[in-house]
């Protein structure tokens, strides 16, 4: 596998900045070329923001005691779903939120195993502007996958079967993204949204499985295509270029997050002498001679 | 021979003929170097073989003494003959030095004949040069060592030192000595086994010999240190040196108990000019010369921690605990003075600014959190202190934001964590939202819902708005060093937001992520979005213009550090972990000390009622005086909270013994005006740490509560100010005013039950004990107690929701006394014009504050409505105010629940709500959440009697506390939905009810608007010259940095006193602050004058008024930027990543 996502190249001077920016610590261990999951932070000096012309959020906001915090509200909102999905170590999705609109996600899912192993597929999230308190989130692939949940034509993926009422506090992005991978490795047939594969898949799985592989390869020919949306931090593939892909996956591998002004030549801070699992003080004693 | 004449010219100036020669290197070969130097040596050594020829010994002496000079220049300029650099070969002269022992016998001579200081100094600086200049290694070869050290024993004993005209000598041959010595860690050795031989135990005589002069002052004593740390450095993996050293040499005795003497000769008092001074910088101690010896001494310890050998190290810490931090430290702090506390808490900040090393912090911490001094942590001492008066709280508070700045898991355990980690405080139901983040900005925005309504209003400032700079919300963090100020507001990043919306909506995409160049200096410039994005309307500039994204950026770089620095903490203290149910119950609350140190402190914010106006004329006179007066007392120990322009300079009360206030205060008791609570709370408590304190306390109560019950303790008074309660709203009908009133009263006598308690029974150690006894005591104290004091507890209960029978209950009890009281309040009226001495300013300045404000709200309610409402507008105008609310903060009882709605300005609820008293005996069932964050928040209750500088140190320490990740103080601080225990006081309900106070007095105040904004722009300017500042927080301690800088005068050595005579430290700071003053006091004077023009009482009743008023304003500034900075932190918290473990690996 020699692809390489990255960012487009509209963006591409803090590409590996970003990346590694997530800092994710290495948990999981690499059985990807790119074996650890990196997702990248949003982008310092560019949040997303809400689309322009949205009545509900609007009026969301005007209702807030402080509509001109209102804003700050939303972004920080949809700021910290991301961080959960950050948190969640989602196993082979990556998402990225659009320059554009905070409630535009753009998103990634690699397919380990199962029917639609190898599948690469890029797909969009669009968060309702009314968020927390409208429907669920969109999840649309950019290829319509073969898939009895997919919709042929739109590629949409039936989300809300799974949450029928987005729940604030309780549903969170990263549990439609975790849906969006289920999908692939436990397929539902019920009240398809693409009756051909959900019928196929009971009648004639060889059938359905080589019409799955055809799909897979298809969004794989397309991988290296320009980004569906014209956005600068659409996600695009371009093929292994050493000189610009070393430099930036040595970068994930290597780097450690720390604050970002962190003073130099810290003064003493962040001491511990407590016993793990004790609360006493000075627990953990280390000087032998310490009376 | 001219080249001899060259390098070796005689003279009785051979050393600075040896400088020159040493700078023109001697071109000689060396086989003629060699010949001369045998030459003299041959010469010498005739004389040296005339072993009886001593009597006739001055020739000799002096041609011995030429020619010695001569040879040890030619041994010195010397280079190796050859080998690699590691070994060189000997030069010819130095192999015959060796081979024919040429030193040794040298000295021996010298010593058989008995050396004078003459030829001592002589020797010495001879040795010294050869050691220091020679170009190769000597002191490998014994016949080079031995001598050495048998001039050293022959010049100083170990013991006893040195004559004092050797020392200079002395010292800069053993620096020398050490300096070659870390160049050949083997000479250490050689050092070490050889004087085994010759000196016995004393076998490391060079150290020996420099101990002494570890805590010298000047050059010598440095030369000392540098020479010592040499010897610890070289010596850090020398177990046998380190065993030695340890065992001994008296290296770490010396120095530890060498701080404990320096630390006996620093200043007792610190005598401070300006009223924000709060803490000890480098500008500050620079010029206060036992200071510096001090800070000196303390580097040098850190800096052997650092090096020296682990033995070395950890007896060195031992010794610093048990010999400086327990029997000197710790007593200091517990000093009865006002004047000394404050100086020895200042010096512990300044301590712990200072040292670096782990170690060394780690005893400090231990010293501070461990170690009981009469039977009270040090942690829980300093504790205390915040809820003192100002400039004892402005130090307390500014060494807790150094605490807090280590991010130590052991004392954030000890100040807050353990009484978190049971999860008692939550309800059951709510333990697993202790781990929730404010996701969807529902915290933020009750945050932000609470800035009081009267300073959202911009239309009163747009007349002048021009001259206010773009930003003036970050001034909250002026003084503080955790939250940075911008001087020039930078482009937050967020900031890109705005700016991107704004030309993707008109131009499409930018090619490129904006830069922040591309960005507007300030929200308000960036504001314009299109207007076709109804989400975006451009933020109302009043608002985000107050730096809301800078509180954002702060927060995160806030929570950032925090989260990186408690990395590797040994729990994440997420409410599951520890264990709730594995925990060792916290310690319950305290009873006796903090009572005694905390009750005053109620006294004097909320309790002294000045019943009469009179009597508030005569406190306001008083305070004024104090404040306005420069002669009256010095600012430094009572702070006043006056501008920090007013500097007044004045030296005038030594002691604190002899309190100009305190004098009045027997007459007066006697006379039947002041309460009797405090009298024996002041007087009979021995050994409260507060005790001087409390003196002054006891007087503004004395002249503020008019009550006459001078025989009675408490009850009397009660009773009294219960009916003049009900007296003033007249009828049980609608009772939230009186009732409010009246569980104000009540508690106070209820309160005045328990100082009165604790001071018969400070010395039992058993809280439960103390507890159990109390409220029978309380009781029976006086028979008039009794009811009220039932009817108080009835009502205070912590229901959850205050019923109107409560109140009522308490009401109508209250009926007729409150008559009686006013009537008698009255009748004293014109009494007292000799008060005006008394008062100290700052009580009054409080007092006068919170009678007022609780007045006034009961004047609202009873309006109209009753024929005494005269009276009672009277008193609303000129006097001042309970504030009812910090009463429940005291330490000892935990609040009950009942200002649940503290949001909403008094709903009927209000009357349970300002009940502060509660049923003594409950406490101990009820969770606490620790005397830290108790003392927190009834500091923050009492903001708006606060002075602006304690404000800002206070909510400075909140948001600290509040970037820590850790889910049990986050949510206990910043989630505002959190349901607690009803006896748990939550942060937003603290802040509730500042705002209702601040918007009830903006409500009072025409001009409020006007007052706001000038307090803006002073803040403004203010802030601006700081920013000039170096940061207060951390003084470095390294030499690299210790040029003072000297761009402004060091207000430090002005505030010193000790250093420069009063009348020129005066002068100096007056020219210091002149500045200041141009920029400030104009405005502070249009502050007053719009604040004072109604009244018609005198000048000094006018400034006092003044006071309270600016202490209003300022704090309602404060507080609109602090809920910012709260809402900030609740979002940023929520977007927050938190850091893996290090894993060991340090960074």
């Amino acid at each position: 596998c020699g692809l390489v996502w990255g960012l487009s190249s509209s963006n591409a001077r803090s590409d590996s900045e970003e990346q590694g920016g997530a800092g994710e610590p290495r948990i999981s261990p690499a059985r990807h070329p790119f074996g650890k999951k990196q997702l990248p932070s949003i982008p310092k000096n560019a949040l997303p923001i809400t689309k322009p012309s949205s009545p509900a959020s609007a009026a969301q906001a005007a209702n807030g005691t402080h509509a001109s915090y209102g804003p700050f509200y939303l972004e920080y909102s949809l700021l910290a779903e991301f961080t959960l999905v950050i948190k969640q170590k989602l196993p082979g999705i990556y998402v990225q939120p659009s320059y554009r609109s905070a409630l535009m996600w753009f998103g990634v899912i690699f397919i380990r195993h199962g029917l639609y192993q190898d599948g690469v597929f890029k797909f969009t999230v669009y968060i309702p502007d009314n968020y927390p308190d409208g429907d669920c989130p969109r999840v649309v692939f950019d290829i319509p996958i073969f898939h009895p949940l997919v919709n042929p034509v739109s590629g949409e993926l039936d989300v809300k079967r799974a949450f029928t009422k987005w729940r604030r506090n309780h549903n969170h992005i990263w549990q439609v993204l975790m849906y969006a991978r289920t999908v692939f490795y436990k397929i539902n047939t019920m009240e398809p949204l693409n009756p051909e594969a959900a019928v196929l898949y009971d009648k004639d799985i060889q059938l359905f499985k080589s019409k799955v592989v055809d799909g897979v390869k298809l969004c794989n020919s397309h991988l290296f295509d320009q980004p569906k949306m014209d956005d600068p931090y659409a996600i695009s593939f371009s093929p292994w270029n050493p000189a610009v892909h070393e430099e930036a996956r040595e970068k994930m591998f290597t780097h450690k997050r720390r604050p970002e002004d962190h003073p130099k030549g810290l003064q003493v801070s962040g001491l511990s002498w407590v016993k793990p699992g004790s609360t006493q003080p000075f627990s953990k004693d280390e000087y032998p001679l310490q009376t | 021979m001219s080249w001899l004449s060259r390098i070796t010219p005689r003279g009785t100036d051979g050393r600075t003929n040896r400088s020159a020669a040493s700078a023109s290197p001697c071109t000689a070969d060396p086989e003629t170097c060699l010949m001369v130097f045998e030459n003299h040596w041959r010469q010498v050594s005739w004389v040296l073989e005339q072993r009886d020829s001593v009597a006739g010994g001055a020739d000799d002496l002096t041609a011995v003494r030429n020619h010695t000079d001569q040879m040890l220049c030619l041994l010195a300029e010397e280079k190796p003959a050859g080998g690699d650099s590691d070994t060189p070969a000997m030069g010819p002269i130095l192999e015959l030095v060796v081979s024919e022992n040429v030193l040794q016998r040298l000295v021996q001579w010298h010593v058989r004949r008995g050396l004078d200081p003459d030829s001592q100094t002589a020797l010495l600086k001879l040795f010294e040069m050869l050691i220091g200049r020679s170009q190769q290694p000597l002191l490998q070869h014994s016949a080079v060592l031995q001598p050495l050290l048998g001039l050293l024993g022959a010049c100083a004993d170990p013991q006893l030192g040195c004559p004092p005209s050797l020392e200079a000598s002395l010292v800069l041959l053993l620096n020398q000595v050490c300096v070659c010595m870390s160049r050949q860690p083997a000479v250490l050795e050689l050092l070490f086994r050889c004087g085994a031989v010759q000196q016995g135990p004393t076998n490391l005589l060079i150290f020996s010999l420099l101990v002494p002069f570890i805590h010298r002052d000047g050059g010598l004593g440095q030369q000392a240190r540098d020479a010592l740390l040499l010897v610890m450095a070289t010596s850090a993996s020398n177990h046998a040196v380190a065993r030695y050293i340890t065992e001994n040499s008296y290296f770490c005795p010396v120095l530890a108990t060498g701080l404990s003497a320096l630390y006996s000769s620093l200043p007792r008092k610190i005598e401070v000019h300006g009223d924000d001074w709060h803490a000890l910088r480098r500008e500050d101690w620079m010029g206060v010369s036992s200071l510096v010896v001090f800070m000196n001494s303390l580097e040098f310890c850190n800096a052997v921690v650092q090096v020296a050998h682990p033995l070395v190290r950890c007896q060195l810490l031992d010794y610093l605990h048990n010999g400086f931090l327990v029997p000197v430290v710790g007593p200091a702090l517990h000093k009865s003075s006002v004047d000394e506390m404050i100086a020895s808490t200042a010096y512990l900040d300044l301590f712990l600014r200072s040292v670096t090393e782990k170690s060394l912090v780690k005893t400090f911490l231990r010293f501070i959190l461990l170690h009981r001094h009469d039977n009270d942590t040090i942690l829980h001492t300093l504790l205390t202190r915040i809820s003192s008066n100002s400039r004892l709280c402005m130090v307390s508070l500014s060494l807790f934001k150094t605490l807090l700045s280590f991010n130590c898991e052991d004392l954030m355990l000890q100040l807050v964590l353990r009484y978190l980690l049971p999860c008692t405080h939550v309800m059951l139901s709510q333990r697993r939202a202790v781990r929730e983040t404010d996701l969807y900005g529902k915290s933020a925005d009750k945050f932000l819902s609470l800035i009081p309504e009267c300073c959202r209003t911009t239309t009163a400032a747009t007349s002048d708005r021009e001259e206010e700079p773009a930003f003036w919300g970050k001034v909250l963090g002026s003084p503080n060093s955790e939250s940075p100020v911008h001087a020039k507001p930078s482009t937050p990043s967020r900031l890109a937001l705005f700016i991107r919306q704004q030309s993707t909506g008109v131009t499409g995409p930018l090619s490129s992520a904006p830069g922040p160049e591309s960005a507007p200096s300030s929200p308000r410039n960036s504001a314009p979005l299109p207007p076709s994005s109804p989400m975006h309307q451009p933020p109302d500039p009043s608002e985000v213009e107050s730096g809301y994204l800078e509180y954002l950026r702060d927060a995160r770089r806030g929570i950032e550090l925090c989260s990186w620095a408690c990395r590797d903490w040994s729990a994440p203290y997420d409410g599951d972990n520890p264990s709730p149910s594995s925990v060792p119950p916290p310690p319950p609350p305290p009873t006796s000390t903090p009572s005694l140190s905390m009750v005053p402190e109620h006294f004097s914010s909320q309790r002294s009622v000045l019943a009469d106006p009179a009597q508030q004329r005569a406190a306001a006179v008083a305070a004024a005086r104090a404040e306005w007066s420069s002669s009256d007392r010095n600012s430094g120990e009572w702070d006043i909270t006056i501008s920090k322009n007013c500097i007044s300079l004045t030296p005038r009360s030594k002691k604190r013994s002899l309190l100009p206030s305190s004098v009045p205060l027997q007459p007066s008791s006697s006379s039947s005006s002041s309460s009797v609570t405090e009298v024996p709370l002041g007087t009979a408590e021995p050994t409260g740490p507060l005790h001087h304190a409390v003196p002054h306390q006891a007087l503004y109560n004395g002249t503020g509560q008019a009550n006459e019950c001078v025989d009675t303790p408490d009850g009397g008074m009660e009773v009294k100010k219960v009916k003049r309660d009900a007296d003033v709203s007249g009828e049980p009908g609608p009772n939230g005013g009186v009732g409010m009133m009246g569980s104000t009263e009540s508690s106070l006598a209820l309160e005045g039950g328990y100082g009165d308690f604790h001071v018969s029974s400070a010395k039992k150690p058993a809280p439960s004990q103390v507890k159990s006894n109390l409220l029978p005591q309380a009781q029976t104290c006086s028979p008039s107690l009794q009811p009220s004091s039932q009817t108080l507890n009835c009502r205070s209960l912590p229901a959850p929701k205050p019923s109107d029978a409560s109140v009522a209950a308490g009401g109508s009890q209250a009926l007729e006394s409150v008559e009686s009281l006013i009537e008698e309040l009255l009748e004293q009226a014109p009494s007292e014009p000799d008060r005006s001495e008394l008062g100290d300013s700052n009580g009054h300045g409080i007092s006068i504050e919170a009678f007022h404000q609780e007045l006034r709200e009961l004047e609202e309610r009873v309006r109209g409505r009753r024929a005494h409402s005269h009276s009672a507008e009277e008193l609303g105008q000129d006097s001042v105010p309970t504030s009812p609310g910090p009463h429940r903060m005291d330490e000892e009882c935990p609040p009950p629940e009942s200002e649940q709605g503290a949001g909403e300005p008094k709903s009927d609820g209000s009357a349970g709500t300002f009940s502060p008293a509660r049923p003594p005996a409950q406490p101990l069932t009820q969770p606490y959440i620790g005397p830290f964050m108790t003392v927190l928040f009834s500091k923050l209750e009492s903001m708006l009697q606060n002075s602006l500088y304690v404000n800002i140190l206070l909510t400075g320490i909140v948001f600290q506390l509040s970037c820590y990740p850790q889910p049990l103080l986050r949510s206990f601080l910043l989630n505002t939905n959190m349901v607690f225990q009803p006896s748990v006081k939550s942060l937003i309900q603290v802040l509730g009810s500042v705002k209702n106070r601040i918007e009830a007095f903006a409500a009072m105040h025409e001009d409020f608007p006007t007052m706001l904004r000038k307090a803006r722009r002073f803040l403004v300017a203010r802030g601006k010259l700081d920013w000039t500042d170096p940061p207060v927080g951390v003084p470095p301690l390294r030499r690299s940095d210790s040029l003072v800088k000297s761009r402004k005068p060091s207000l430090g050595d002005l505030i010193l006193r000790h250093t420069s005579s009063p009348t020129r430290a005066r002068h100096a700071a007056q020219a210091a602050l002149a500045h200041v003053r141009d920029g400030g006091q104009s405005l502070h004077s249009a502050l007053f004058r719009g604040a004072v023009a109604a009244s018609g009482a005198s000048s000094l009743e006018k400034q006092a008024e003044a006071l309270r008023v600016k202490n209003t304003v300022y704090c309602a500034v404060i507080f609109s930027e602090f809920l910012k900075e709260l809402a900030a932190l609740a979002q940023e918290h929520a977007v927050a990543m938190p850091f893996p473990p290090s894993q060991g690996t340090e960074e």
